[in-house]
């Protein structure tokens, strides 16, 4: 019954963004169509340097819709932050320990006088046959200038050396029980039984098994847990692995272009990460007895083995508790790329998929608010790109001279900039590859898609699979994870 | 995200160069116009140097007790 109730409510998060995104085009493109605009004039003709003979075009918007098309994004934005900023204040500010359990006065007013020893970092690597990764993990973890105080791979079904490899590495290995439930499950069964023991300074670091940290990692998030007893998780900001030529390079970009924008942000967090984050054992705990009452999820679960994307959810379910986290410049983590198209549409999806039942879950709430907006506007955006590129199609079929807009080359010449500033730091090749504009357009245009096929599967009620395909390892049997 | 029409490239003409001329294709092409500025602007933000406003005043952000694991740590 009640997984009836979720599935109906899923589906009804599809619809509700396509029909909101839409709408607001549709609203838009009316008020076009009522303004009358103004029929395109003729080309002019002109001269450059002198002899070359041009076609131009010097149509533009009037200043009065340019200047409410501005004013219009600008105020999207800005209205967007200052909401999500004016409710982590809010959130921050509470002292209820009924609706914020994990609100920074709630657990400074439990922890206040009293010294629970130092920090001690506990990490848990799941690995679900990852031999190939493995070592490289560990030796990264075991090279931080801050070495963490217990290391635990979290064997989950693997039929390969993986377990001979972490031990001989000379970590611990813990090896899930009957566990039908993917990372989450076996991530559950492990932290079932080390929460009870752990301290109000213990941090659990929960990382993938292809994921090596920069170091510095550690030494700057025990730092943080040490100033800010408050504080209730730390993740790691991610960038891809050298490699996979062009559609590395796209991905690269895309993780350089995230990290930029979490640093302008000072480190307010989107998703703690599952390539590395940390986390206070009373954020897991009140998580773990959240759930089922004023969190999704079952009781005594620290992750929701029904998302797909279990490390969003957690962010979401810390958040909605009035959990603080953040996300340094030092902590940095090297995470592997896909290598074909087909396994980043498969990635992606997931994601995307993964997203939306999230915050579906959830409801419209403070916390998800920030999550909702972004759907949306992605949704906006492939309405955006997809009219643009039509409207290419539609005069490049249709003219049979060269003409060039002054305005519309200008703005071009905008974006271009953005594109190459936003990726400066990824050295010439990312600049390259942000300068030439269309391939990148095109690589939004991907992403698109598998929004597009996101948002139609949940809204047709079509089952997700958790397909995790990599290059070391062979295909997971896919499976239905939600009804 | 979206960059805007530059070039007209002379390709073989699949549809009537009336077509541009309609009333229709005056309104897409004004609404992705509008569209382009408002991902314009976004873009120029992108570029410039974030402002944080709350810097300029001072509040009561500051703290007012230790937040340090010690106890005994200034705050």
């Amino acid at each position: 019954m009640c997984q009836m109730r979720r599935g109906r409510f899923n589906r009804a998060v599809g619809i509700f963004i396509a029909l909101t995104a839409s709408g607001a085009a549709a609203l838009l493109w009316f008020a076009v169509a009522a303004g009358g605009p103004a029929l395109s004039e003729s080309p002019s003709q002109g001269l450059f340097f002198g002899f070359w003979s041009i076609l131009y075009n010097t149509d533009a918007p009037a200043p009065r819709v340019l200047l409410a098309a501005i004013a219009m994004a600008l105020l999207l934005a800005a209205g967007v932050a200052a909401v999500d900023r004016r409710i982590a204040n809010r959130s921050r500010r509470s002292a209820d320990p009924l609706t914020g359990p994990l609100a920074p006065r709630v657990v400074m007013a439990a922890t206040r006088g009293e010294f629970a020893g130092p920090v001690r970092v506990t990490v848990l690597i799941p690995a679900h046959n990852e031999e190939a990764s493995l070592p490289l993990t560990i030796d990264s973890l075991l090279a931080q200038s801050r070495r963490p105080d217990r290391v635990i791979v979290v064997a989950d079904n693997c039929s390969d050396a993986t377990v001979a490899l972490a031990r001989a590495a000379g970590v611990e290995v813990i090896e899930s029980v009957d566990n039908k439930q993917k990372k989450a499950g076996a991530l559950n069964q492990v932290l079932r039984r080390l929460l009870p023991d752990f301290g109000d300074n213990d941090v659990v670091m929960v990382m993938d098994a292809d994921t090596r940290l920069d170091d510095g990692f550690l030494a700057a998030a025990v730092d943080r847990f040490t100033n800010d007893r408050a504080l209730m998780a730390v993740g790691g900001l991610f960038y891809g692995e050298e490699g996979h030529g062009l559609i590395g390079q796209f991905q690269r970009n895309e993780y350089l272009r995230y990290s930029r924008e979490i640093g302008r942000r000072r480190g307010r967090v989107f998703v703690l990460t599952g390539t590395a984050s940390m986390f206070r054992a009373r954020g897991l705990r009140t998580v773990a007895a959240s759930r089922g009452s004023s969190i999704p999820g079952t009781p005594g679960d620290v992750y929701d083995t029904a998302a797909l994307t279990e490390d969003n959810e957690l962010t979401i379910a810390l958040k909605s508790l009035g959990g603080l986290m953040i996300s340094p410049e030092q902590c940095t983590v090297v995470t592997e790329l896909m290598p074909s198209w087909g396994t980043l549409w498969a990635q992606r999806l997931r994601w995307q998929r993964g997203a939306l039942e999230n915050i579906g879950a959830y409801g419209i709430t403070p916390q998800t608010l920030r999550y909702w907006a972004q759907q949306l506007g992605i949704g906006y955006g492939v309405i955006a790109l997809g009219s643009y590129l039509f409207l290419i199609f539609l005069m490049v079929f249709s003219l049979d001279t060269w003409i060039w807009f002054p305005f519309w080359l200008g703005l071009g010449a905008l974006f271009m900039v953005e594109r190459v500033a936003t990726v400066w730091k990824g050295g010439w090749r990312a600049r390259l590859l942000a300068v030439t504009l269309f391939p990148e357009l095109f690589f939004d245009m991907f992403l698109n898609v598998v929004y597009l096929k996101g948002v139609a599967d949940i809204s047709l009620g079509r089952t997700a699979s958790w397909k995790h395909v990599t290059h070391v390892r062979p295909l997971e049997p896919t499976g239905a994870k939600r009804p | 995200m979206t960059a805007p029409a530059t070039v007209v490239i002379p390709a073989g003409i699949l549809f009537p160069e009336a077509l541009l001329h309609s009333q229709w294709f005056a309104v897409l092409a004004t609404f992705v116009a509008i569209n382009t500025v408002m991902y314009a602007a976004l873009a120029l933000a992108k570029i410039l140097p974030k402002v944080h406003p709350s810097d300029w005043i001072r509040t009561r952000n500051e703290r007012s007790e230790t937040r340090s694991i010690h106890p005994d740590a200034g705050s």
